[in-house]
Order: structure tokens, then C-alpha cells, then sequence
């Protein structure tokens, strides 16, 4: 095994992430056994692994933006049902106000930008703990969508549609674009992480952030901007999950909390801030995106995938806590 | 003295890296002050926390009052006797007096606790010790010195058999640590064995029965207080490693520049009309009890805590200093005394640590140009002499010393002109210690200007070209190196301003 | 010392609360009629015991410097098993309201295990398991939306502990004895705090753990036992839900923890720990109910309710920060 460890391919793609990606084929050898033999329906094939994708573009944005926040030793639990509000807000200005569909999906990033700037703004300048903003977001978020919609759900438009056609963003003919956008997001957010200013001082200061403060660098505003960064991938998240599942419910969108974070804590990013991984992240993003559609095709309901999902967060984050004790 | 109360024999302990103690022995009598000597580092607070519980020995034998023991934890070592009074402090600050004293053993009456007569007992127990502090007081509250009696009295409250007091004097002010010798010899006097750790030279003279010293880990040698000289015990302490003497006079011409001049500075009651100067190619000593305000001066000059008033001149302008952004652009570095926690992030590597402060300059459009960074970081590993296999090299891997040049080279990099060292050798060992001496001079002789925190005394005289000392927050003088004694800072470092 | 005495009531945030509270219902008074009525303060009054049980009982993890997130989907949780046993398998009414406390009791202790041995992040693990109870009350439930036997029914005599109606008919009159109800449960929670160990080593632990662990205290014993407290209350808060609420549904409960932490930190509960009282924490929950209740009547809707209880949340946490702040610099 140590060996293995060594091995300089192994390092440069890095053990936890080789592990990971055998945790999601093992998942879906699993699932492709289990779901036939509890149901009698086919698992293996492509309408699963679409099903799973599908799922996999909008959370995967989630995660990755929710990753910056946890880089800098943060949480943001309030990307759901901002989410949430981001597409009834701006689906409502598109089918009520008919406003043209460009301004209405810039609105929802306008509106995810602005909800990450507002959480950064409190946590970073007014040193608020991280949990309170997202909590008061969370509810923030969810009150605004209902009154601006009057609590009325929202649905986009169909892919037939005059409007239809942002969702070529997903899938293109039979190509999924939504696969290529997702992974050259995570590639940008990867760069942006590892080789800028921005990526360097969020991960230092969700290390040790007085130390970098005390080098003169302003980590006030740095850490707001990894708020910031959350909220515009929320933003761009909405537009993937209004585009695949179309109708957008008031008062809702808490469990993609959990599977976001589970994503990226899975993937390797600290809850203690300071260390990320994007590629762990997508990883992540997978894993939970295929459990997702194996318990569907189990005919288990949602509740047991938050159960699941829960579970998965516990024992990511206790993993994280007994390296860092053993480190020290 | 009386009979022996507790035999340490060839304690050993290894922690990754570091083997800090080496099959060390230590014994204390009945009715005797057994003094624990030695330089940062050397383990004797290790070889408490071992006695104490909070560590495990990896070896070696402990026999208390005759029969060998292990203690798990401070409680159970409270429990027999065996207490412990923390350099550091470890108070509830939310909580009073009293019940700071009693926890985790409050009387009750049923499920109730019973406060009334908690502050009773804190009350005879303050009395009995000649302390005068309100037992309802929160915490929080109190003088740092205060504090201290406090827990010196939560120790004494233990019915303890052996008590330690490890470092007990540093925030202590003259008068206070007249009181502490005075139930120190109450406590002699009721045949409890005491253990005294303290850096304080004269201290060690006047209340010591017996010294032992310890260095890099291991025993020195024990020697009997009333026969040996301050000397005697220097030269086991430091070994072959010989200190310098104190510097003879300032290497600063008379007509050099003024590179940083404070006024009037004001932040809160740790800084109060604070006013200094600092010439080019100077170090500035800065002298003074713990919780004198040096820290917070230096913090506050740098930006790194909120000031109420105060003018700041670097080279002769008037500049506004509100955040250390603010301070680094006009060339000023701070090595906290407090690495770890405010100097390097420790989970980077050296070179991600070097460039903390100019990264700006390491920029290739938007990207960070990581070849030229390593090359700056590479310099300074050579020029520094920091000792590690890599430049990649995590930095929480590297030993207290090379810790520090890390976080040297981090302003030498931005090329800061004025750098604020405090506490630049806490623990950190001897050799190390010599080679930021060292670089300190180079520094200086390279005319970068230097203000130095410190709270030892030797360390004051063999640096610094003038020293400035403080107490309570305000500066009660100024020195020039030519004129200091250690008499005359301990004089002015403990005079009472109202 | 001596000037923070001169200010009296004032300088004390209990006392600022409690103006706010008596500002807060003459505003509403004046400004609606409806809102005067007694029907409305006894409507009021029923929706406030279980976010007031609920935050009873966070306080406890808020002052150790944590929180707990899964007070509000936890509550419904324990209501729809305990509802379920009633409803659908034909138990007695107490086994119902045992089960649902235990239910509490139990998650809280596992919140505890998940935080003081296993060293998660107090938000983390409560938020996984405020998830985790959703699905469970859905599983426990079997997705049924449980209505508890109502105040007449058979095996309703719970109700009685909350509103005692006398009467029938037109003539019927409710008597929100809830409130004498929870004025004992808030002394003997204030006791607790304040008198025992469970209290003081709770502040300990939130001012200084390493201190307090130092000191010899079971610091985990003890800090698993503030999420345990929190966890029972929850339990004791379904109970006053199911008696306020005709039917629980599934799913539901998310959101409601933060009417009871953002009351317990209006109520001046440090949002860093260390500090806090439980009558401080029953003022700001009135402050929250009143708004909560007194929005729709000045021509609110219901929705804003939640938005205003974010902000108002906000508010308090930065008010502390300043506070914090001051003290620093004059420190």
C-alpha cells in the first residue's frame, strides 16, 4: 500500500482521489447488480448514467462554489434554497413580466452574486459566524422567492419552447454540453484556486488567517470574494437545474445543501479550511449524483437519500478530523 | 528539608522529530523550593506536564510520597496532591472569581450548587494568603497579575502536597512578587514540596533552596542555591554554547536618520501615550514584564489592532497606519511573538509562506508566476541558512528556528525597512538562537532598523543599541546600552505609574 | 462598574428586550384592531411554546459556543413518530408523547457524541442530522401526514397542558395555561443554568473548554450534555406543536430552528458562546413571535415573516460584534 502511495503517478493524481473514483465505480457495479435484483429494471445503460448527470451539473456547481467558501474555512448551507430563489425570481420576471431570457438568467446570477456578497460581506467585515449568515440566508432566500412569486410555483420553458433553447446548455442533440460545461467550470475553478492571487491568499487565510492578515494582505476582502464566488456559481447552478428539471417550488431547496457540501468534503476539501480540491469536488459531485439515481431506481423514496447523504457528510468530516489529529 | 517527596528517574519522551527529553532526573524534598532551570526549549515544562499527566512518558519512573505513580490527567494528579500553576493562563473568563476557583469540585447542596459558601472558602483563602480580590468578580475583569493570584490560589485550595509554579513571576509586578514569596515560604514552612520554574536569576537566589538545570532535554546537574553563583548556573544552562557579553556601546552613529517616530500613540489600556524613535540601522530594545504592552504597542503601531490616537512618521512623513496592509506598504514587517498562531500558516509550504506579503510582484497577469517565486524563496533559504530539503517543504515540518527565518524572509522579501521582532527567539533553541542574533546584527549593519521585543534580560542587553521600557501600558523610560543594567529596566519595567 | 449601574434596566440586554417586547405589542395594538383581540394573543401564544421549548433548550448548545440546527426538522420528526404509534397503531396518548421525547433525547445525545468526542463542526453535524430527521420522520412515518387526536377526541388530554378550553360551543373559552406551563419550565431551565453543574460547566465549557478541561471537569460528558438538553426540548416542543397544530406534515420543520436561535441570540445568547440566560432567551422569542404574528396585521404577508426574522437575527449578532468590538478596544 505504501508503496503504491509513492508511486509518482499516484501523487500527482493523488491517493484520495484514486480511492474516490474506485468508491464511484464500485457504487455503480453495485447499483448495477442491486437494481435489477430488487426491482427487475435494468441500472446499467445510458438512461441512468444521463439521470445521474443530469443531476450531477447543477449540485456540481454548487459544490464548487461552495468549496471556495470552505477553503477559506467557512460554510455557506444557505446555496439551496438561494437557489431556489435565484430560479423563481427570475423565472417569474421570465414568464410573468416576459422579460427576455438573457436578462432573466443574468438576474439569477445577479441574484446569487448578490446573496454571496451579502453572506462574505457579514462573515468577512462584520466577523458574524459563517452558520448564522447561512441561516438567516437560507430564510431570507426562501422569504424573498415567495413574495416575489406570491408563493406560486414557476415553471421555464420546455425545450420545445420559444425560450427553450438555454437548454442546449444541457444537452445538445444527444451530446451532454452540460458534462463539457461542468468540467470546464471545475477546470477554470481549479486554476482560479491553485495559480491566482485570489486562490492563494482564501486557502492561506482558511489556514491561518491572522498570519495572513499580519503579512498585509486584506483578507477581509479576499474572503468576501470567496463568498462572492460561491454565489455567482449558485447563480449559474440555478440556470442548469431550471433547465433539467424545469418547475422550481417555493419554500424548498435545503437537501442540496447537504449533497453540495457532502461533494466537496467527500472530494477532500477540509471543513477546518485551508485545503481544497476541485478535482476531489467533481469527484464528489459524481459520487452523490449516482447514489441519487441508484436510490431513485431502487424505488426508495428522497428520505432515505437524506438520511444517506448525511451519513456520507459525518463520516467525510470525521475522516478529515482523525488525519489532522494524527498530524498533530 | 525533609524527607524526598517525589523522584523523577530517566524520564524519557519523544514527540515526531523532536526527542525532548532524555532519561532526565529530577527529585524534590518536604519543606524545599527546587528551582527548574534552563533556556526555552531545554524541557522543563515538558518534564511537568509529563509529572502532571497531560503527557505520557515513554519511559522512566515517578515515585510521589514513596510509591510510584502515573497520573492520566490533572485531575487525578490534583487529586493526590499534585498541582500546577500554568505560565499561560487558563481561566473561564466568563465565569467570577470564586467559581473559577472551585471548578470542577463546586460544593453543592443537593443539586444545587452552593455559591454562598464558595465565595466563603475564596474569601478565607484569599485572606490566609494575604490576597486582596472580590471572589464575585467575573474573570474577565481582572489585572493580568491578579489572575495569576488567583490561580496560584486555586492551586493552594487542593490541600496540594507539591505545588509548581512555572513561571509564576513573568506578569507579576514587583510588590505582587514580594506577596508571592511571602506565601511561597508559608508554604515551605507547611513541609509542602515546591517547584519553582523561572528564567528570573535574582528571583531563583532569594527563594530557592536547590537548582537543577536541564538543557536540549536532558539533565545538567543540580546544584545548592546558596552555594553557587549566578555564573555557575548560566554556564550549565547554556553549556558549550557561550553567550556574549552584553553590548558595550550603540553601533548607531549619533546623526543617523530617523526612520520610524511614534507619538502619543493610544490604544486602549495597554497603550497610553506611547512616544519613541528609531534610527536607521538601530535595534530598539523593547523591555518590560509580561502584559507590560509592548505586544500591543508593536500591534498597534503595525495596524494590526484599532488605535484610538497617535501619529505615525516613517521617514519623516506623516502616514496613516490602519490595518498591516497599510503598514507593509510603507515598509514595515512584524514577526509576532506568537509564530504559529500570527506568523506563518503552517499547513503551507516555504515558498507559498515567503511571498505572503509581496505576492503581488510574483504575478504573471493574472497568474501567480510560480517558478519566479520559487526562485525569491530559494534565495533566502540560502541566505538565511534555513535548514530543509525543499522549498516545497510544508512548514509545519521545519523546527522553531528555521520557522522563524521562514517568516524573516517573508519581509526581507518585501524588503521592509523596519521590522518589528517580538519575542524572536521564544522557543526556539540555543544555536538557533545565536543565528538569529546574528542575523539580527547583519541586519542592522545592513541598515534595516530594528524594533525588538523581549522579555529576557540578556537577550535585551546583548542586542539592542537603546532600550525603551514599559509598564502598564505606558513607557516609564529609555536607556541608552551604555547606561543600562539589568537593575536599573527591572527597576523602571516594575515602577508603578498612578 | 459604577456607571453601568447608574443605567439601570438598560444596561442589561434583558432589559432592552423587554421594552422592545412591550413596544413591539402596543405598536401592533395601535396599528390593528384585530390584533388587540384575545383570541389573537392566545393564537399567538400557542404557536410560541414550541419554538419557546425549542430554544429553551438551544440555548444550551449556543452557550458552549455551538448550535444546533436540527431542533426544527428534529421536532417534527419526533411529533409524526410519536403521532404515528397514536394515529395509526392505536397506542395510548402517553406512549406517543414518551416516544416522541425519548426520540428527541436520543438524536440530541447522538449530536453530543458527533461533537464532543468526534470533534465535528457543531453546525456540520447538526446539519446533517436536522437532514437526517427530515427522512426519518418520513420513514417513521410512513410519509403519512400525522394528526394528533385533537383537543376533544379521545387521548386529546394533552392539549389541556397547553389551552385549557372550558365551555362549548359559542361559549367556549380557552385559557392559554401553556403560559404558567412554561413560566415553570423557563425557572427550572434558569435554575439549571445558573445553580447547578450542568449550568456552570455549559458557560465553562463555551468560555474556556481547555480551561475547564484543565480543571478537571468531564468537559465531553458535560458538552454532550448541552445537545442532549437540546435534543429533550425539541421532544417537549413536539408535544406543544402537536397541540397547536392540527396535522404535522412530513418534510415540514425546516426553518423553524431559527425562529428559537434567532430568539435565543435576540435574547442576548452570544453567538460565540460564553454568555446568555433563559429569560433572556424567552424575550427574544416574544420579540420573534410578536413580529412573526404581528406582520400579516399590518398588511404584511406571511412571507416577509421570514425575511424580517433573518434580519432581525442579523441585527442581534452584530450588535454583539460591536459590543465585542468596544470592549476590545477600551480593554
Amino acid at each position: 500500500m505504501e508503496k503504491f502511495k509513492q508511486n509518482p503517478l499516484v501523487k500527482k493524481l493523488g491517493f484520495n482521489r484514486i480511492v474516490l473514483c474506485g468508491v464511484l465505480i464500485l457504487m455503480y457495479i453495485f447499483f448495477s447488480i442491486l437494481v435489477p435484483a430488487v426491482t427487475g429494471s435494468q441500472f446499467a445503460g445510458m438512461s441512468h448514467i444521463m439521470g445521474a448527470l443530469n443531476y450531477a451539473y447543477f449540485l456540481g456547481f454548487l459544490s464548487l462554489g461552495v468549496t471556495f467558501v470552505i477553503a477559506t474555512g467557512g460554510i455557506d448551507f444557505s446555496i439551496g434554497p438561494v437557489m431556489f430563489c435565484c430560479g423563481l425570481v427570475s423565472g417569474y420576471c421570465l414568464m410573468t413580466y416576459n422579460m427576455p431570457l438573457p436578462v432573466c438568467l443574468l438576474i439569477s446570477v445577479l441574484i446569487g452574486a448578490l446573496f454571496g456578497l451579502w453572506n462574505g460581506y457579514l462573515v468577512a467585515y462584520w466577523s458574524v459566524p459563517p452558520f448564522i449568515v447561512s441561516m438567516a440566508s437560507m430564510n431570507m432566500a426562501k422569504g424573498i422567492a415567495s413574495v416575489f412569486t406570491k408563493t406560486q410555483s414557476v415553471s421555464w420553458p420546455r425545450s420545445t419552447d420559444a425560450n427553450g433553447w438555454f437548454r442546449n446548455l444541457i444537452k445538445m442533440g444527444g451530446i451532454p454540453t452540460g458534462l463539457i460545461c461542468f468540467l470546464v467550470a471545475a477546470v477554470i475553478c481549479a486554476i482560479i484556486l491553485n495559480n491566482t492571487r485570489f486562490g492563494r491568499y482564501i486557502i492561506c487565510l482558511g489556514s491561518n488567517k491572522e498570519a495572513v492578515r499580519l503579512s498585509g494582505v486584506d483578507t477581509r476582502k479576499w474572503q468576501m470574494f470567496a463568498y462572492l464566488m460561491c454565489g455567482l456559481l449558485v447563480g449559474i447552478a440555478t440556470i442548469f437545474f431550471v433547465g433539467t428539471y424545469t418547475t422550481v417550488q417555493p419554500g424548498y431547496g435545503d437537501q442540496y445543501n447537504n449533497e453540495a457540501i457532502a461533494g466537496c468534503v467527500m472530494g477532500g476539501t477540509s471543513m477546518a479550511g485551508g485545503l481544497a480540491s476541485i478535482g476531489g469536488t467533481v469527484i464528489g459531485v459524481f459520487i452523490i449524483s449516482l447514489l441519487q439515481e441508484g436510490i431513485l431506481a431502487l424505488k426508495l423514496t428522497k428520505d432515505v437519500q437524506l438520511i444517506i447523504t448525511g451519513l456520507i457528510v459525518i463520516v467525510a468530516v470525521y475522516a478529515d478530523v482523525m488525519a489532522r489529529r494524527r498530524k498533530n | 528539608m525533609g524527607e524526598v517527596i517525589l523522584q523523577m528517574k530517566d524520564i524519557d519522551k519523544s514527540f515526531p522529530g523532536v526527542h525532548a527529553l532524555d532519561h532526565v532526573g529530577f527529585e524534590v524534598r518536604r519543606g524545599e523550593v527546587h528551582a527548574l532551570m534552563g533556556e526555552n526549549g531545554a524541557g522543563k515544562s515538558t518534564l511537568m506536564k509529563v509529572l502532571t499527566g497531560i503527557y505520557k512518558k515513554d519511559s522512566g519512573s515517578i515515585i510521589y510520597k514513596g510509591k510510584e505513580v502515573e497520573f492520566h490527567n490533572t485531575r487525578e494528579a490534583q487529586d493526590n496532591g499534585v498541582v500546577i500553576v500554568h505560565q499561560e493562563l487558563n481561566m473561564v473568563g466568563d465565569l467570577s472569581v470564586a467559581q473559577n476557583i472551585f471548578i470542577g469540585r463546586e460544593p453543592r447542596k443537593g443539586l444545587r450548587i452552593d455559591d454562598k459558601k464558595m465565595i466563603e472558602d475564596s474569601k478565607a483563602l484569599f485572606d490566609r494568603l494575604r490576597i486582596d480580590i472580590d471572589p464575585t468578580e467575573k474573570m474577565s475583569e481582572l489585572t493580568v497579575g491578579k489572575q495569576q493570584m488567583c490561580e496560584i490560589a486555586k492551586a493552594i485550595s487542593h490541600n496540594a502536597e507539591l505545588i509548581i509554579f512555572d513561571e509564576p513571576s513573568a506578569a507579576l509586578t514587583e510588590k505582587e512578587i514580594e506577596d508571592l514569596f511571602s506565601i511561597i515560604r508559608d508554604l515551605k514552612a507547611q513541609d509542602l514540596g515546591i517547584i519553582y520554574i523561572s528564567h528570573r536569576m535574582d528571583e531563583i537566589k532569594v527563594i530557592t533552596d536547590r537548582v537543577t538545570v536541564m538543557r536540549d532535554g536532558g539533565y545538567v546537574g543540580t546544584l545548592i542555591t546558596a552555594d553557587c553563583t549566578k555564573e555557575d548556573i548560566i554556564n550549565m544552562m547554556v553549556g558549550r554554547v557561550i553567550y556574549e557579553k552584553p553590548k558595550e556601546k550603540s553601533l548607531v552613529p549619533d546623526d543617523a536618520p530617523v526612520v520610524l517616530k511614534v507619538e502619543h500613540l493610544n490604544a486602549g489600556k495597554m497603550v497610553q501615550d506611547v512616544s519613541f524613535e528609531l534610527r536607521k540601522g538601530e535595534i530598539l530594545g523593547f523591555s518590560g514584564l509580561m502584559g507590560a504592552g509592548r505586544t500591543e504597542t508593536a500591534r498597534a503601531i503595525f495596524g494590526a489592532d484599532p488605535k484610538q490616537s497617535g501619529d505615525i512618521y516613517v521617514n519623516g512623513e506623516k502616514v496613516e497606519i490602519n490595518s498591516p496592509e497599510d503598514a507593509v506598504k510603507h515598509g514595515i514587517g512584524y514577526l509576532s511573538e506568537d509564530r504559529r498562531r500570527f506568523g506563518i500558516v503552517v499547513g503551507k509550504s516555504i515558498v507559498e509562506n515567503s511571498t505572503m506579503a509581496t505576492l503581488e510582484e510574483y504575478m504573471n497577469g493574472i497568474f501567480i508566476n510560480k517558478g519566479k517565486e520559487k526562485e525569491a524563496a530559494e534565495r533566502y533559504i540560502n541566505e538565511l541558512g534555513t535548514k530543509t530539503p525543499s522549498s516545497d517543504q510544508l512548514v509545519v515540518n521545519l523546527s522553531g528556528g528555521n520557522q522563524q527565518k521562514v517568516v524573516i524572509a517573508k519581509w526581507l522579501v518585501r524588503n521592509s525597512d523596519i521590522l518589528i521582532f517580538d519575542e524572536p527567539t521564544r522557543g526556539i533553541d540555543v544555536g538557533a538562537k545565536n543565528e538569529i542574533y546574528k542575523l539580527m546584527n547583519r541586519l542592522a549593519a545592513e541598515g534595516k532598523s530594528i524594533i525588538m521585543i523581549s522579555s529576557e534580560m540578556t537577550e535585551i542587553l546583548r542586542m539592542s543599541d537603546r532600550i525603551v521600557i514599559m509598564c502598564e501600558g505606558r513607557k516609564t523610560g529609555e536607556v541608552k546600552i551604555e547606561e543600562a543594567t539589568q537593575e536599573l529596566i527591572m527597576d523602571k519595567a516594575t515602577r508603578q505609574m498612578s | 462598574m459604577q456607571k453601568k449601574k447608574s443605567l439601570g434596566i438598560l444596561s442589561d440586554q434583558k432589559g432592552i428586550v423587554f421594552i422592545i417586547v412591550i413596544l413591539l405589542y402596543i405598536f401592533f395594538s395601535i396599528i390593528s384592531k384585530d390584533f388587540r383581540k384575545y383570541s389573537t394573543l392566545v393564537m399567538m401564544l400557542d404557536s410560541t411554546y414550541y419554538i419557546l421549548l425549542m430554544a429553551i433548550g438551544v440555548t444550551f448548545p449556543l452557550i458552549t459556543g455551538g448550535v444546533d440546527l436540527s431542533i426544527g426538522t428534529g421536532m417534527i420528526c419526533y411529533g409524526l413518530t410519536g403521532g404515528y404509534l397514536v394515529v395509526q397503531k392505536g397506542f395510548p396518548t402517553w406512549v406517543g408523547l414518551l416516544v416522541a421525547v425519548s426520540f428527541g433525547l436520543i438524536i440530541g445525545i447522538i449530536n453530543g457524541v458527533l461533537i464532543a468526542i468526534m470533534d465535528l463542526p457543531p453546525f456540520l453535524a447538526t446539519l446533517c442530522t436536522c437532514m437526517m430527521t427530515r427522512g426519518l420522520g418520513s420513514i417513521c412515518a410512513k410519509s403519512f401526514a400525522i394528526p394528533w387526536p385533537g383537543a376533544k377526541a379521545d387521548g386529546g388530554w394533552f392539549h389541556a397542558i397547553f389551552k385549557l378550553t372550558v365551555g362549548a360551543g359559542r361559549k367556549a373559552m380557552n385559557y392559554p395555561v401553556g403560559v404558567i406551563v412554561l413560566a415553570v419550565i423557563v425557572l427550572i431551565m434558569s435554575f439549571v443554568l445558573n445553580h447547578t453543574r450542568v449550568g456552570r460547566y455549559t458557560i465553562a465549557i463555551g468560555s474556556n473548554k481547555e480551561a475547564t478541561r484543565l480543571s478537571g471537569v468531564n468537559v465531553k460528558a458535560y458538552h454532550i450534555t448541552a445537545y442532549a438538553i437540546s435534543g429533550l426540548f425539541a421532544g417537549l416542543a413536539s408535544l406543544a406543536y402537536a397541540a397547536a397544530i392540527p396535522t404535522i406534515q412530513p418534510g415540514t420543520g425546516a426553518g423553524l430552528e431559527l425562529d428559537a436561535i434567532g430568539g435565543a441570540i435576540v435574547g442576548g445568547v452570544s453567538p460565540t458562546g460564553g454568555a446568555g440566560s433563559i429569560i433572556g432567551t424567552m424575550l427574544g422569542v416574544f420579540v420573534i413571535q410578536l413580529l412573526k404574528t404581528g406582520l400579516p396585521y399590518i398588511g404584511l404577508e406571511a412571507n416577509w415573516q421570514q425575511i424580517v426574522t433573518g434580519l432581525v437575527l442579523i441585527g442581534a449578532v452584530l450588535i454583539d460584534v460591536i459590543k465585542q468590538r468596544r470592549a476590545a478596544l477600551e480593554g
